[in-house]
C-alpha cells in the first residue's frame, strides 16, 4: 500500500495535485467542504489569456483524478499530529490516517456587501464579478438590464483596503475587469464601458495585449480614480461618484449596470483549520509558507505542505504550478 | 465636665490652627477669585439663584446627599458609597458633636476654633451623667464609622478588584501625602482619646484601649506625643489639600450652587469650568466607563486625568486629552460630581489657534421645493450607508406621508462635527445655511436618520413651527396610529443606543418599543445610558483607525453577550463601524421596521 | 527696459527646490499622511468639493510640490466622510484640522 496524502480542498490546486499524486503511485485522499468539484474556477465561465472555457479545465482536472477518494460535503474537525503521520479527522466522524497533507483550501471571495456604499444587495443594478461570470455561463439574473447603455466596473472592491479587513492587492482582478469589459462590450457594442481602478496591475502574460485591445479596439473607457458613492436614480438607474484624479476633479456617472471586482480574500477557516498543527497564520489571514520566496509551498511542519491561494492571492497557471510543485515536496519527503 | 487646662491652650494646637486657617483663606481667595471670573449676566444669575427660596433648599439638599451621603455613588457602588459617606458624614458628625459639646459643656470656650476637635484634652470628666455618656457615645460612633471607611479605602487602595474597579487613577505625589496623612488623622485620634479616656471620660471605643494600655504597661503612657501627631496630621493634611485631589471636598460645595443656578461652560480655564475640574474627586469611575479604556495605551486619557491636567497646566497633555475623546459622554453620565467631561474637551478644543478658518458665504446648497408635509434631512454620513435612506423612504411611502428628501443630491453639513472639533462660528455658519433653507420649504416636520444631525438640530436650531423628530421617535408614532403595521419576525434583536441618541438627546423607549414590535428584543451587557461607544464618533479628531478597532471590537462583544441573530442600531455612523468587524447582521431601525411592514 | 516680450515663470516643478516645509510639519503631527495611494476617495465623498474644490488627496500632493492649498481647505464642514471612505485608514479630519492650525496658526511662530 502506497503512502496515503490528504487533499484538503477540491478546486483546482487539489485536483491538480491529486492528480500529480495519482501518477507517482500514491493514495490522495480529498476533502471538499460544497457538493461539487473545481473550487471558484468552476463557477467561472471563461479564463484569461486565451479565452479558453473554465469548464474545459476542471473537466480535465476531474477526468485526471478518476481513482482518487473523494469526500463532498465533508469538513475537518480536527488534525492532529501522531508521531510521524497525520490523523485527519473528519466531521462525519471518519478518521484519515495519512503520511502528509495538502493543504489546498484556496480563498475565498470578498463579500461586497460590506462595503455599504456601493450598495450590493441594496440596489437593484449592483451585481459582482462571479455574478457576471454566473451570468455569462446561462444563469437567470434579474439584476442585468436587457440592454445596457452605460456599464461601470469597480475595480479593488475590499481590496487593498484597511476598511474591510485586507490590505493585498488581489492581482487578478485587474485583468479580470479588463477581460468582463471587453465580453460585455462585445454582448452589447453599443454600451459606454468605464473601469474605475487606483492602479492597473497588468503584469502577466499577455494581459497588456488585453488593456491595449480593452482601449484600441473596444473604447473601453479608463478612469484613475476609486469610487467612493453608489447612488439610485428615481428610475431605478445608478449614479457614482469618483475622482477623476488624472483630471483633477469630482465626477459623476449614471450607470444602468455596476460590476464591483470582488477580491480574494484568505480563508475565514484558517485559523480553525491549522489549530491542531499550531502554524499560526501570516498576518494577512493567509496561511503562512515556511518562506516566501524559495519555501512557497512547504509549511514550517513537516510532513505539511500547501498548493495555490490558500497562502497568498494566485492566478490560474500560478495555483496548477505550485500544486506540481507541492506534489515533487511530498514526494520527497515520503521517499526519506 | 470641667475644664482641665486653665488657659484652655496647649502649643500642639498649632499645626491645626496652622492648617485650618490656611485652607480657610485659600478657599475663600479662590471662591472669590472664580466668581469674579464669571461673565456678568452669569454672576448676576448665581446671585438671584441664591436668594430664590427654591433654589436655595435644592442647594442645601443637593449638598446634604452628594457631599456627604454620596447619594449617586451609593446607587452606583455601594461599597465605594459606604466607604466615602462613612468617611464624609462621620467626620462631619464628629466635627458638628464636637461643637455640641464645646457649647453644652465649656460655652465660655466656644469662639476658640480649635477647642471641639481636641476637646477630650482639656476637659476633665467631673460627674457622669446620661448627656455626657450619650454624646461620648456618639462620638465614638462616628469615629468607628470613619475608622471603618478608612479601612476600606486601604484595602481598596491594595486590591480595587474587590470594589469592581477595574482600573483606578494613579496618585499623584501630592495625593499620596494628603491620603497618607487622611488615613493617619483618625487612628491618630483614637489613639489620643485613648490615652487620655480616664481623665476626660469615653466610650466603648476609647476607655477599653485606655484600660488595655494601663494593664499591659503599668503605668499611664504620656498623652501629648499623640495629641501632636494627630494636630499634625490635621496640619499636613489641610495644607495639602489645595493641591491635591482633596480639592473636590470644598469645590463641590460652590460647584453645586452654579450648577442649580444654571450656569454653562464658556471659558476652559476660569470661572464655572474651573470649579467642575476642582471638584473631580479623582474616584476614578470614568476610566473603567470610558470607552477608550479597551488598549491600555488610553487608560490616561479618560476625563479624571483631563481634569488632573488642567490642574496642572500641561498644555501638550492637555491637547493631546481633549483631542482624543470620543465624546461619547459616558464619564459624565457615570460621574458622581456631574463633571461635563464633553462639554470641558470642546472648551478647550475652541480655544486653539487657527491658521485657516472656514467660511462659506460662498457655498450655494440646492433649495427645496418646498410644499411638503415633511423634509428628511438624511446628513452626509448616511451618503455611505445608503441602506438607511432606502429603508426610510419605503416606510415613508408605505406609511402615505408627503415627504421631500431635501439632500438627496446632497447638501450641507448639519454643523455639528464642526461644534465638536470646538469651531462654534463656523458650525453656526452652517446652522444658518440650514436653518433658512428649512424654514423656507414650509415644512411641520423635519426628519432626520443621523443621531449627529439630531442633535445640533435639538440643541443649536431655532426652527420655529417645524417638529424635529428622529425616525425611531417618527416610526413609533406611526406605528401607534395605526399607519404602520408590523408583523414580528422570529429574529432575535439586540439594540445599541447610539451616544448622541441615547446620552445625547435622552432617546431610549422609542426604539425598543419599535424593535419588539419586530421580532425579540433581547439585552447587551451595557445598555441605555450606560451604552459603550461604537468607536466610529466624529467627536475624536485624534484617534487612529486601529486604535478605533480596539474600542469597537470591545464594545461589540459588550453587545452580543445574548447571541442576538442581529444588532440594530439608529445611526448610519455606528452601523458603518460595527459592519467592519461585525460576526452578523448590522442594521438600522429603519430596514428592520421596513422588513416588518412588507 | 523693454524687451518687447515677456518671461513667464517655468512651469516646471524643480523638486529638489520645493519648500515641503509645511507638508514636514503635517507628516511629523500626522504620520500616516505618508500613506495616501491618491485614489481619490476622499475627493469623489466631500460635501465641500464642488464649492472650493476641495480634496485631500491634491492637498496632500500640493504641499509636496510647493502649491497653496489654503483656498481648498476654506469650505471643509468637518463631516468626516473622507475618513470614513479612505482605504489606507488615514485620519483625514484630523489632518485637516492640522493644516488649518499650522498653517500660519498655532506653533507656526
Amino acid at each position: 500500500m502506497k503512502p496515503a496524502v490528504a487533499i484538503i480542498g477540491g478546486g483546482i490546486a487539489g485536483m491538480e495535485a491529486a492528480r500529480q499524486l495519482l501518477l507517482l503511485g500514491y493514495t490522495p485522499i480529498m476533502i471538499e467542504k460544497s457538493d461539487h468539484l473545481g473550487g471558484h474556477v468552476g463557477e467561472w465561465h471563461c479564463l484569461f489569456p486565451d479565452m479558453s472555457p473554465a469548464a474545459d479545465l476542471v473537466e480535465n482536472l476531474k477526468n485526471g483524478i478518476k481513482g482518487a477518494t473523494v469526500f463532498l460535503e465533508t469538513g475537518i474537525a480536527f488534525i492532529n499530529r501522531i508521531r510521524d503521520t497525520y490523523n485527519v479527522m473528519l466531521d462525519n466522524g471518519i478518521s484519515i490516517p495519512c503520511q502528509a497533507v495538502l493543504f489546498a483550501t484556496g480563498y475565498e471571495l470578498f463579500d461586497a456587501a460590506k462595503k455599504e456604499e456601493y450598495g450590493y444587495g441594496i440596489y437593484n443594478h449592483v451585481v459582482t464579478n462571479r455574478d457576471l461570470e454566473l451570468w455569462f455561463g446561462g444563469r437567470e439574473d434579474a439584476r442585468f438590464p436587457a440592454k445596457p447603455s452605460t456599464i461601470g466596473f469597480v475595480h479593488c472592491v475590499g481590496s487593498r483596503d484597511i476598511k474591510a479587513g485586507n490590505m493585498q492587492c488581489s492581482k487578478v482582478c485587474c485583468m479580470t475587469a479588463i477581460k468582463q469589459a471587453i465580453e460585455m462590450k462585445e454582448k452589447f457594442p453599443k454600451a459606454e464601458i468605464y473601469c474605475f481602478y487606483m492602479d492597473l496591475r497588468l503584469f502577466g502574460k499577455k494581459y497588456e495585449d488585453f488593456y491595449i485591445k480593452a482601449q484600441r479596439d473596444h473604447g473601453i473607457h479608463f478612469i484613475r480614480g476609486r469610487v467612493s458613492e453608489v447612488g439610485e436614480n428615481y428610475d431605478g438607474t445608478l449614479q457614482i461618484k469618483a475622482e477623476d484624479t488624472l483630471n483633477g476633479k469630482p465626477l459623476k456617472l449614471n450607470l444602468d449596470l455596476l460590476v464591483l471586482m470582488a477580491g480574494m480574500v484568505c480563508g475565514k477557516d484558517n485559523a480553525k483549520l491549522t489549530a491542531g498543527l499550531r502554524m499560526g497564520l501570516d498576518t494577512d489571514g493567509f496561511l503562512r509558507s515556511r518562506d516566501n520566496i524559495y519555501g512557497v509551498t512547504d509549511s514550517n511542519r513537516r510532513g505539511v505542505f500547501f498548493a495555490g491561494a490558500c497562502t497568498g492571492t494566485k492566478t490560474i497557471p500560478e495555483t496548477i504550478s505550485e500544486a506540481r510543485a507541492a506534489v515533487l515536496g511530498i514526494h520527497n519527503y515520503l521517499m526519506k | 465636665m470641667t475644664d482641665r487646662i486653665a488657659s484652655g491652650f496647649h502649643p500642639f494646637v498649632l499645626p491645626f490652627l496652622v492648617g485650618m486657617l490656611f485652607v480657610l483663606s485659600y478657599c475663600l481667595i479662590g471662591m472669590v477669585r472664580i466668581l469674579f471670573q464669571l461673565p456678568r449676566e452669569d454672576r448676576r444669575r448665581f446671585y438671584l439663584s441664591l436668594i430664590n427660596p427654591k433654589t436655595a433648599l435644592k442647594n442645601v439638599k443637593d449638598i446634604f446627599l452628594n457631599c456627604l451621603i454620596h447619594v449617586r455613588l451609593w446607587k452606583r457602588n455601594p461599597l465605594l458609597g459606604y466607604m466615602h459617606s462613612s468617611i464624609a458624614f462621620g467626620w462631619f458628625m464628629l466635627i458638628v458633636l464636637g461643637h455640641l459639646e464645646v457649647f453644652l459643656f465649656v460655652p465660655g470656650r466656644a469662639k476658640l476654633l480649635y477647642y471641639p476637635i481636641f476637646f477630650n484634652y482639656f476637659v476633665a470628666e467631673s460627674d457622669t451623667t446620661l448627656k455626657g455618656a450619650l454624646l461620648f457615645f456618639l462620638m465614638d460612633f462616628f469615629l468607628l464609622m470613619v475608622l471603618s471607611g478608612i479601612a476600606l479605602a486601604v484595602i481598596k487602595r491594595v486590591r480595587s478588584r474587590l470594589f469592581g474597579m477595574r482600573h483606578t487613577t494613579r496618585s499623584s505625589a501630592l495625593d499620596l501625602v494628603g491620603m497618607y496623612a487622611l488615613w493617619l488623622i483618625f487612628p491618630l485620634r483614637l489613639l489620643a482619646e485613648s490615652l487620655t479616656a480616664h481623665i476626660s471620660g469615653g466610650s466603648f471605643l476609647t476607655l477599653p484601649p485606655n484600660w488595655l494600655a494601663l494593664r499591659i504597661f503599668g503605668y499611664e503612657i504620656h498623652m501629648l506625643p499623640a495629641w501632636w501627631a494627630y494636630s499634625a496630621a490635621l496640619c499636613v493634611f489641610m495644607c495639602v489639600l489645595p493641591f491635591t485631589r482633596y480639592m473636590h471636598i470644598p469645590a463641590e460645595m460652590l460647584l453645586i450652587p452654579l450648577r442649580n443656578a444654571g450656569l454653562k461652560i464658556r471659558n476652559i480655564h476660569k470661572g464655572f469650568a474651573k470649579v467642575e475640574v476642582l471638584s473631580c474627586p479623582g474616584c476614578g469611575v470614568c476610566i473603567d466607563a470610558c470607552p477608550m479604556s479597551a488598549s491600555r495605551a488610553n487608560l490616561k486619557n479618560c476625563t479624571v486625568y483631563l481634569n488632573r491636567q488642567l490642574r496642572r497646566g500641561n498644555k501638550r497633555r492637555i491637547n493631546q486629552i481633549s483631542d482624543k475623546c470620543l465624546l461619547c459622554g459616558k464619564c459624565e453620565a457615570v460621574c458622581q460630581v456631574g463633571v461635563q467631561g464633553p462639554e470641558l474637551r470642546v472648551a478647550h478644543r475652541s480655544s486653539r489657534r487657527y491658521g485657516i478658518n472656514q467660511d462659506y458665504s460662498n457655498v450655494v446648497p440646492s433649495v427645496p421645493q418646498g410644499g411638503h408635509k415633511l423634509l428628511y434631512f438624511s446628513g452626509c454620513m448616511t451618503q455611505l450607508t445608503p441602506r438607511i435612506s432606502k429603508a426610510v423612504i419605503s416606510v415613508l411611502d408605505k406609511a402615505g406621508v408627503d415627504y421631500e428628501w431635501m439632500d438627496k443630491e446632497g447638501g450641507l453639513c448639519c454643523g455639528r462635527p464642526m461644534m465638536m472639533a470646538g469651531r462654534k462660528e463656523q458650525a453656526e455658519q452652517l446652522v444658518r445655511g440650514n436653518t433658512r433653507l428649512i424654514l423656507g420649504s414650509g415644512a411641520d416636520i423635519l426628519l432626520v436618520n443621523c443621531p449627529i444631525c439630531y442633535r445640533i438640530f435639538k440643541e443649536e436650531y431655532d426652527l420655529p413651527g417645524v417638529r424635529i423628530v428622529h425616525h425611531a421617535e417618527f416610526f413609533d408614532e406611526l406605528a401607534a396610529s395605526g399607519a404602520l403595521t408590523m408583523a414580528p419576525g422570529k429574529e432575535n434583536i439586540c439594540y445599541h443606543d447610539p451616544c448622541e441618541l441615547g446620552r445625547g438627546c435622552g432617546v431610549y423607549e422609542e426604539p425598543r418599543r419599535l424593535l419588539s414590535q419586530c421580532g425579540g428584543l433581547v439585552k447587551a451587557g451595557h445598555e441605555k445610558s450606560e451604552s459603550i461607544c461604537c468607536g466610529g464618533s466624529l467627536g475624536s479628531l485624534t484617534l487612529s483607525y486601529s486604535e478605533r478597532e480596539a474600542i469597537t471590537r470591545n464594545s461589540y462583544a459588550d453587545l452580543v453577550v445574548s447571541d442576538p441573530d442581529l444588532v440594530a442600531t439608529a445611526c448610519p455612523l455606528c452601523l458603518a463601524t460595527f459592519s467592519r468587524y461585525a460576526d452578523r447582521p448590522v442594521r438600522d431601525l429603519a430596514e428592520i421596521v421596513d422588513k416588518a411592514t412588507d | 527696459m523693454d524687451f518687447g516680450f515677456v518671461l513667464n515663470p517655468s512651469s516646471t516643478v524643480d523638486l529638489g527646490k520645493v519648500d515641503t516645509t509645511l507638508y514636514d510639519r503635517l507628516a511629523r503631527r500626522c504620520p500616516d499622511v505618508k500613506t495616501c495611494m491618491a485614489c481619490g476617495s476622499c475627493s469623489a465623498t466631500c460635501s465641500a468639493a464642488q464649492y472650493s474644490g476641495m480634496s485631500v488627496r491634491k492637498v496632500l500632493l500640493g504641499l509636496q510640490r510647493g502649491n497653496d492649498v489654503s483656498a481648498m481647505l476654506s469650505n471643509c464642514m468637518l463631516c468626516g466622510k473622507c475618513t470614513m471612505v479612505c482605504p489606507r485608514g488615514i485620519n483625514t479630519r484630523n489632518l485637516i484640522l492640522t493644516l488649518c492650525r499650522i498653517h500660519d496658526g498655532e506653533g507656526s511662530k
